[in-house]
Formats: C-alpha cells, structure tokens, sequence
C-alpha cells in the first residue's frame, strides 16, 4: 500500500513537468503582449520594449522556459506581472476560499444526489421517480452562471434571507469562533457559503442521483437482498446497511472526478457571488495576460486534481476489499 | 507668469465649509462595489480604475481638477511659472504623510524622479516626460524645469505624492500605502475586499466615515443585484444598460449621472490604401448610424457624440461638427470618388470597396454596435467584415501596430485635450496608430501644448477639432457617461466624472 502510494506521488513528477511545458507553450502562443497590457494604451512603444526587456519577455522561448523551472525547482513560482506580489502568496491566500467553496459543493451534491437517487430508486417506475428525474435533468442542463444569478434574485434581493456577495470568516477560524462563545460568526460564515455552495453543487447533485438511481436499481436485484428480505431485515435496514453501501462503489470514482471539476469549476460561481477565490482570479489573468499566475494557478490546479485522483483510488480498497493496491 | 497666490488663498478659506456634506452622521461604513481589484496602491503605478479611485483617498496630488478639470491647489498651496519652462510650487503648511512624517519639498521631488526612471515602468511615464529636472530649493518649495513648454503639465500633477522615506527604507507601499490622504489602508483581502478608515490627522479636515470599504464583484450584474440586496451601499460604471434602466425604476436608490472623461471612437488607419482618402473616410462615417448606436445599444447611457473635444472639458465647442449619419449623402460621396455598385457591392478597377470592423469581446455593446454596423455598410455596397478578439490580442498586436482599417474602442481619463490630440494626431505622437500626418495639426497641437493661457489653449484645440472633425483619423461616437446609485441613506451623492468618492467620505470641521 505505501509502494502504492509513493509510486503515486512520483508520478506527479512527470505530470507536473508535462503540465508546465503544455501551459508555458500555450501562453506564449496567445497573441497580446503582457507588457503592452501591463502598461496601458498611453504607452510608448519604446517603454513597452523596455519593459518586455526587463520581465525577460523577448528572450527565445527556451530560455524563458528554462529560467521559469529552474526557479519553480528552488519553490520560486515567480511574480505576478499585475498584482505586485510573488505568485505563491496569492495562490496561498486564496486556495483556501476555493476548497472550502468546492468541498461545501461536494458535500451538498452528495446529500442531495444520494437522497434523492435513492428515494427514486425505491419508487421506481412511478411519479416520485419521473418527477425527479425530470429535476436531476434540469440540474444537469442549468448553467451555473444563470443559475447563481436567479437564486442571488430570490433569496437576496427579494427575500433577504442570505447575503448576495462576498465570503464570512473562513470555515475554520469560524467553527473555532463558534466554539469559543461567538456563534453568530459560524453563521455569518455560513450564510455567505450556501448560495454559491449550492449554486455550484447542483449540477454535481443531479449527476450523482442519477448514477445512485442507477446503481441502486442494479443492487436491489441482487440476492444479496434478497436474502436480507428473506432474513426478515426492515426495508430501511435493507435500504442503507445492504444495497446503498455497495450501490456507493461506482458512485465514488464519480465523486472524485466531480470534486476536480468543482475546484476549477468554481470560476464561474466565484465571479458571480464574488467569492475570493482563485476561480475570480484566473480569469484576470488570462485576460490581462499574467503569465506567471496563469502558469502557477494551472499547475496547482492540476496538482489538485492530480491528488484528489490519487485519493479516490486508495479509498476503492477501503471500501471494497476486492480491489487491492500493489 | 501667472500669480496663482490670490487663488489659492480664496480656495483655502472656502474649501473646508465647502466640501459637501452628503453624507448623514448615522451612516458609519460605505460599501462600493467595484469591478476589479487594485493591481497595486503605489500612485505612481496605479493603472486600473480601482487603483486610481483608492490612490485619490490614500494620498493628495500637488493639485486638484475641479469638477471642470481646471487645477486646483492642494498639497502645493500656490504656484508661478517665471518663464513657460519653469514651474514653482509652494507646499502647504502642517501636511503630515499617515506614518506621521511631515511631506517635504523632498517626497515630491523623489516622487517625480521615481516616475520618470525608465525601470519603475510607471504606466503614464509618457506624460510627464517633458520634465527635463525637477528640484527642491528649499523644504517646501518644488522647481519644475521643462525641456519644452508643456501646459498639460499641470492637470497631471494631481498624481499622488509619496513618501519618499518609507520608499527608501523598503516599504511595499503598493501593498501598504503611506500618503497624505484623507482615508489610509486599514486592510485588504486582495481580489475581495480593501477597507479604509479616515486619516485622523488629515489637513482639511476628518472624516466623519468609519470604513469605505470598496468590494470587488467584476459580474455587472451580480454587482447591481448585490446593491438591490442591500449589501453595497453605492456601484457606479462600468454597468450594464439593461441594469441602470431596473435601479433607475425603483424609488430606494438614488441616481447621479454626469458625463464622464472617456469616449467611445472609430480609429481610421489613414496609412492604409483603401482608407488614405479623407473623403472616403467621411463617406464611411456617414454611415455609422450613431443615433441608434448610443440610444438603442448603450440604452441611452452615453451621449452622442460631435467632435473630439468632451463636453465636460473648458476646451468644448458645440460648433464644432462631424458628419452625421446619412445613407444616401455617403453613396453620393462614394460615387463621386469613381465606385460603381456591381450586384451589390461598390467596386472600382476590378477592386471591391471593403472594409475590417473590428473591436474587442469584452465589451459586448462593442461588439454589438460593429456588428450593427457591418449590416449598415453592406446594405449601401460596402463589403464589411467583423474582426473580434480579446483585449490584448486586439489592442497590443492589431490597433498599435496600424493593421487595423477600422476599430472601435475607447480612451478614458482625458483631463486636457492634449491628451486625447497630441499622442493621438501629432506627427511625432507615440499613439498614432492612424497614422495620420498633417503638419497644419502639428502645429495646432503644439500651440494648444505650449500656451499657459487657457484662452489662446482653447483656440488651437478648437481648430484642430474641426481639422479632425473633416479628415476623420478618428470619427467620435460617444461620449461616455457615467452613472452612479447609491443607498438613500447616504443622503444626496455628487457624481464624480472618474468615479472618484472624496465627496462620499464627507469632511468634519478639524
């Protein structure tokens, strides 16, 4: 298990190597000149030349390429061109809004999808299963942007119940207020997160009831279940203890993909709900060109999803003893 | 040589009880919505909308523009030119920077010497580049010396003054500012939210505010919808047409719209062949519907254009006309120039007359307003293609290298003339990616750039308008307006043309 698990991490190494050339190469191909961006219409082109010259922009791909590895490779991940601060601080600051906002998603579409795949799995067939899997079809097909902007409408502006904008304490240090006699803080905090939480975990949501509709409906056939039946076991017994734990297994390689998607798909939620995380602040910089952050951001991105990968294999073998690492 | 010390003295008496007091005592903390956030708090560096809102509470220029863009004094109490080369400045008395240290003739001098260096790669570096030395005689007296006589000089030293101590001695003041200002950083979760609290020490007073907060929601909507929510209490431009016609319609919110100091303008690329002939450039510009543009497209937010002079400028004149939209006058004038309709397009010498309309995405109206146009020019036989990308792919590698024939796009924070003429039309301007050469202009603009007085300034602009206004390197179609809602609860908000928000803070009696 742990060769497994260090032959994982090695792995990562190439990955990594691949995703830093890859973006590095694209970036430098985009047309539009970080300098001339950086500096504004009003400037010259003399101090626009001077400039590429400082921040080593007309030097040949190669060496721009090779200074920028062997900086990553001392843990330098370089300067933000626009924002004044070196890369790994902004990544720092703001990676924790965007797991917190990904993982509140996850654990929404985890609640809802298996809820409501298994109720319409037990009622297959009649209106309660077509009902909702009209609704896990609607999930599927809204688009998050136009989704967060009506939900914003309806419970910020028209009912005021939760806040449009902006992110409380972070989760943490809220749980930790909470704890020491200031629970309005935790709530605070968690009034900010549920609409963009939700927002973004709703297309996760529909695409897990569906496949835990699925999954059940296969398990409730087994004989298995039958022998529960048979053992005289109530059917809410039979429902959690016997068929949804292993109607779950496929259900968890969905969950880990779909928490990949959630971190770098919070973008858009992000910029919608101005939730301070690194969704907003990609999209800046690949507008305004920032080629370090851009290249820092893709690469955290993919070491993220890299590990989160990792982490879903090692939990096949601890939910299904079949499936063995080596 | 203009003696200003009279001026001065008057201003400094009446700017206190002036300074309008919009905002009423009970409200403690303002939340503006912006769209991005600041890259950076250093004055000198500032180059985005936030940056330039934040930096005018931070720190104080040598001047300020009043709502009509004459110059103000503020940290320079008065100021004299012994000859049009030379500018001197006497500072103000009891000025302290937010670290405590007073501002000396010193900060100033070491401000303008940082900007000029080649390596600060100050974004307006260009402007101020006629400053041939600048020097302190004395602790609080500055001696501009100019290479040439440049009057713009003055508008543009509204910049921020910086420390020059907590410079030296290492301090980020991008991340954490030191200025003379009335509001200095309290902190700033970057991409997310800046909060200011007043500066206890300020020279005209302070302010009553606990907190301005600006908060960063680069979605128009979602801004406007967080505003309707109540969780910001004043968003101004950019917005989207269709959100100010919904905040305009309810009563809660107050509206203040004034012109802003932008335009929105088709750039000729008079080098090119096609579009050398200023006749065919006026035929071409009697096509832009511009009525429908600005009223159906920007829903009325901006104000049709006539020349290149702003209306909220000294400089305006109303006489001062470009051509207006009109089919018929335009197929006239192509005919004239030898094009035959063949099917359905002009063409002459087997050449079919075709044109490249082209702008960036980020601006859907833009993109609109070109599109709309495209189908304008091909219903009168001009073959017109559209040409959209993004920001940096258009601006840097297509417009300032003149592979363009026709662009629409913009120009902001045009507080003199020169700024939006000399670059721009000027034989020898870092900014003529039109190409455009007529020594009659040169001469023009640099009269309207020399002159210190403002009348014989407001000649040579007018003149050189009309020359644009007929031969057409720019054709002018908007010019943009700015809007602004805000919480009745702040009382009545002055519109500041740049978004600004000293008015918002209020002042109390030191």
């Amino acid at each position: 298990m742990l060769a497994y698990v260090i032959r994982r991490l090695l792995l990562l190494i190439p990955t990594a190597a691949g995703m830093v050339v890859i973006t590095f190469s694209l970036l430098l191909l985009i047309p539009g000149d970080p300098a001339a961006v950086l500096l504004g219409q009003e400037a010259s082109q003399a101090d626009i030349a001077n400039l590429r010259a400082t921040l080593g922009l007309d030097l040949p791909w190669g060496t721009q390429l090779a200074r920028y590895v062997g900086a990553l490779l001392q843990g330098d991940m370089g300067r933000s061109l626009f924002q004044n601060e070196s890369v790994s601080s902004i990544i720092g600051a703001r990676i924790g809004a965007t797991a917190e906002l990904a993982v509140a998603a996850l654990v929404i579409a985890i609640v809802i999808g298996v809820s409501l795949g298994v109720l319409a799995a037990m009622r297959q067939g009649t209106k309660v299963d077509t009902a909702l899997m009209l609704l896990a079809q609607l999930g599927v097909s809204m688009p998050v942007y136009w989704l967060g902007i009506l939900l914003m409408l309806a419970f910020s502006v028209k009912l005021g119940w939760l806040p449009a904008i902006g992110r409380g304490e972070p989760l943490g240090s809220a749980v930790w207020a909470a704890l020491s006699g200031q629970p309005a803080v935790l709530a605070d905090s968690i009034a900010h997160l549920l609409l963009p939480a939700f927002a973004l975990g709703v297309n996760s949501a529909a695409i897990i009831s569906r496949l835990v509709r699925t999954s059940m409906i296969e398990v409730l056939q087994e004989d298995f279940v039958r022998t529960a039946y048979a053992k005289g076991l109530r059917r809410t017994r039979v429902m959690v203890r016997h068929a949804l734990r292993n109607a779950l297994l496929p259900v968890i390689s969905i969950i880990g993909l779909r928490f990949g998607l959630l971190l770098g798909g919070g973008v858009l939620t992000e910029t919608i709900f101005g939730w301070p995380g690194l969704g907003q602040l990609t999209i800046a910089a690949i507008s305004q060109r920032d080629l370090p952050l851009v290249q820092g951001i893709v690469l955290c991105f993919a070491m993220m999803f890299a590990l989160v990968n990792l982490l879903v294999d090692l939990s096949y073998s601890l939910v299904d003893p079949r499936v063995r690492m080596a | 040589m203009i003696k200003r010390r009279l001026l001065a003295a008057a201003f400094l008496v009446l700017s206190v009880p002036l300074i309008p007091m919009g905002v009423q005592a009970q409200v403690q903390t303002v939340r503006v919505g912006v769209d991005v956030d600041a890259g950076t708090l250093d004055p000198r560096l500032a180059r985005d909308t936030s940056a330039y809102r934040a930096t005018d509470l931070i720190y104080d220029g040598l001047v300020r523009l009043s709502p009509d863009l004459k110059p103000e004094p503020n940290l320079a109490q008065s100021w004299q030119n012994p000859d049009p080369k030379t500018w001197i400045f006497k500072l103000r008395d009891g000025v302290t920077f937010h670290d405590g240290s007073p501002l000396t003739a010193d900060d100033v001098v070491f401000t303008y010497q940082t900007l000029l260096k080649p390596e600060l790669n100050a974004p307006l570096r260009s402007l101020f580049t006629p400053i041939a030395k600048v020097e302190a005689t004395d602790p609080k007296t500055v001696v501009f010396t100019l290479s040439s006589p440049y009057a713009p000089l003055l508008t543009y030293l509204e910049m921020g003054i910086v420390s020059k101590k907590a410079v030296e001695g290492g301090a980020d003041i991008g991340l954490k500012p030191i200025g003379t200002g009335p509001m200095k950083l309290a902190r700033w979760n970057r991409g997310s939210r800046m909060v200011l609290e007043p500066n206890p020490n300020y020279w005209a007073g302070v302010s009553k505010l606990k907190e301005l907060q600006l908060v960063v929601i680069s979605d128009n909507t979602a801004r406007a919808q967080a505003f309707e929510a109540k969780d910001l209490d004043l968003i101004q431009s950019p917005l989207s047409p269709q959100d100010i016609k919904r905040l305009q319609a309810n009563a809660q919110f107050g509206n203040a719209v004034t012109s802003g100091l932008g335009i929105t303008y088709l750039n000729f690329n008079t080098g090119e062949a096609t579009l050398a002939d200023p006749k065919l450039r006026r035929a071409l510009a009697m096509l832009v519907d511009q009525k429908t543009i600005v009223g159906d497209i920007y829903q009325g937010v901006d104000r049709e254009a006539s020349s290149i002079l702003l209306p909220s400028s000294w400089a305006f004149s109303a006489n001062i006309k470009q051509p207006t939209f009109d089919v018929a006058g335009a197929k006239k004038a192509i005919e004239a120039l030898g094009w035959r309709m063949a099917g359905n397009v002009y063409t002459k010498d087997g050449k079919k007359l075709s044109v490249v309309l082209s702008t960036h995405s980020e601006d859907p109206n833009r993109v609109q307003s070109v599109e709309f146009m495209q189908s304008i020019f091909q219903q009168a036989g001009v073959e017109a293609t559209v040409r959209v990308t993004d920001w940096p792919a258009f601006s840097a590698n297509y417009v300032q290298k003149s592979q363009h024939q026709v662009a629409l796009l913009g120009w902001l924070n045009i507080v003199d003339p020169d700024r939006l003429m000399y670059g721009q039309f000027h034989s020898k301007g870092t900014l003529n990616w039109s190409k455009y050469n007529n020594p009659a202009l040169d001469k023009l603009l640099d009269e309207g750039r020399e002159a210190l007085d403002i009348n014989l300034r407001k000649t040579a602009y007018g003149k050189a308008a009309q020359i644009i206004a007929d031969d057409l390197p720019y054709y002018v179609l908007s010019y943009q307006g700015y809007q602004m809602f805000y919480s009745k609860a702040l009382g009545t908000v002055k519109p500041n043309p740049r978004g600004y928000l000293r008015d918002v803070i209020a002042f109390q009696k030191k």
